[in-house]
């Protein structure tokens, strides 16, 4: 039987694709690099890499419990609350991914982030001061882009993504520290040059992977204009949020300071910083894409 | 090798296709459930949609319609369109005859889905009362292609023991998901 692929199109974003797929060449080139750096000089590469991959699968493992301490939060009791979390559900249920649990933190900074490893052990989270905020169709649409994070596994994978750079961080922070030794292996003036390719790789590295965080929010945001069937849902939700966090002081801020990889927006003041060094893209792109998203789907495009 | 493709590429998240030739199978299992089980199939189903804010969703839900008012003519059924607290769009159509509703909700499916709008249906619910006129639905999800139990009961508890026990007596007629985690519930039905 016939039928359109209508919807399977308007999901499509091949410039977003081509230029996730150019920086994912970017991180394996930078890591070949980094990790043939570290074999050539002669330090103990093995002993760096098992220790960076304990602690990858630590962050890996600990990360849901530690980001929820972290912000406050708390998963829902059942009956707590029960519009969010059947509007979570449904949301779930639309999108095909089983059980989500629902999470509270109760601040004013309105927020919302999603969590867990897998689609089995998925979480969102979201703040009393975004409830506040926003209302219901706002809040789905908040909602469904957390659960395409959760989908498109984005946690995991700029954990992945980032492992090098983390190595590439411990090892230029051991070797500034005067770690290493001046051993008898360092003949060719190995530390030196790992110390130098250490600290390029992470910078570059960084700058690739706030990238590539930033083309998976262009992302989720696409997918959660498509799933609520309202894509100016978001882009009014993202407008709210952003405003407000403009006028909340920083000094609240700080302590979530290291979520902000996971929320919608960032919840740091970034005007003075080039969009360069940010995980979110500017609200002003997002908005502007949505808003192209919604052309597409009343056939104007 | 392509999922892990997806997910490094963002196309993870992408819409889920519906699938609705499993909706069909509660035919039959109605007619287990009422003479062997006791329960009842009401004559009253409902189909639910996220709708889009498109043109071309506009025209689908024309044909919809249409559709709906020809088998209003051609069968003893009645429909209504209702949109419940969450924005979703419910048909809700009634019908003595069980096995029509069935059929009137599968065309209906495949009217959206030929539309290319599969991935925003939700769900199909058809409701049987037991002797005591307690309610037990059977949710078809599109985005599984199966049944999912559903026992509401007062105060916005669940009949798990009813639900585990359903699905465990009906595995074999209609294609149920087994796996709990699935099982979402839909409170405030209309029917």
């Amino acid at each position: 039987m016939y039928s359109v692929r209508r919807v399977e199109q308007w999901a499509r974003d091949p410039g977003l694709t081509a230029r996730m797929l150019l920086v994912l060449f970017g991180l394996s080139f930078l890591y070949v690099f980094f990790v043939g750096t570290l074999i050539w000089s002669g330090v103990d590469a093995v002993t760096v890499l098992v220790i960076a991959l304990v602690l990858a699968m630590v962050q890996i493992f600990l990360a849901e419990p530690l980001a929820l301490a972290s912000v406050g939060a708390r998963i829902l009791k059942p009956g707590e609350l029960p519009w969010l979390q059947e509007m979570v559900e449904r949301t779930a249920a639309l999108a095909g991914v089983p059980r989500v649990r629902v999470g509270i933190a109760e601040t004013r900074v309105p927020n919302a982030f999603a969590m867990g490893k897998s689609l089995r052990s998925a979480t969102v989270v979201v703040t009393r001061g975004l409830l506040d905020l926003l209302n219901k169709e706002e809040l789905e649409a908040v909602i469904a882009h957390e659960i395409a994070h959760i989908r498109n596994r984005d946690v995991l994978v700029m954990t992945i993504a980032g492992f090098f750079v983390v190595v590439a961080q411990l090892v230029f922070r051991f070797l500034l520290w005067g770690g290493g030794g001046r051993s008898q292996r360092d003949r060719r003036g190995g530390i030196a040059v790992v110390f130098l390719v250490s600290l390029l790789v992470w910078l570059i590295g960084q700058l690739l992977l706030l990238a590539l965080s930033r083309y998976r929010e262009f992302v989720a945001d696409r997918m959660a204009g498509i799933l609520t069937g309202r894509p100016l849902a978001l882009a009014s939700a993202l407008l709210k949020i952003s405003g407000q966090v403009e006028r909340i002081p920083e000094k609240d801020l700080r302590e979530v300071q290291e979520m902000a990889a996971f929320f919608i927006v960032p919840p740091l003041r970034r005007e003075s910083l080039m969009a360069l060094f940010s995980t979110h893209p500017p609200v002003q792109e997002r908005i502007r894409r949505l808003e192209a998203l919604q052309r597409q789907l009343e056939g104007l495009a | 090798m392509k999922r892990l493709l997806d997910i490094l590429l963002g196309r993870a998240a992408r819409p889920v296709p519906a699938r609705h030739e499993g909706l069909i199978a509660i035919g039959t299992a109605a007619v287990t459930m009422e003479a062997q089980l006791g329960l009842k199939p009401e004559p009253v189903a409902g189909l639910v949609f996220k709708p889009v804010e498109s043109v071309y969703f506009e025209r689908a839900k024309e044909e919809l319609d249409g559709l709906l008012q020809i088998a209003v003519r051609e069968t003893e059924s009645r429909y209504r369109f209702w949109s419940d607290p969450y924005r979703y769009r419910w048909v809700i159509v009634e019908d003595p005859d069980f096995e029509d509703l069935v059929a009137t909700l599968h065309s209906a499916s495949q009217i959206l889905i030929e539309h290319g709008f599969g991935s925003q249906l939700l769900a199909a619910v058809f409701r049987f009362s037991d002797r005591t006129g307690e309610p037990f639905y059977w949710i078809y999800q599109f985005k599984l292609g199966k049944f999912t139990p559903f026992a509401p009961r007062k105060g916005r508890t669940r009949d798990e023991a009813q639900e585990l026990r359903l699905v465990a007596l009906l595995e074999r007629e209609l294609p149920v998901e087994r796996r709990p985690e699935h099982w979402y519930a839909l409170w405030d039905l209309p029917f």
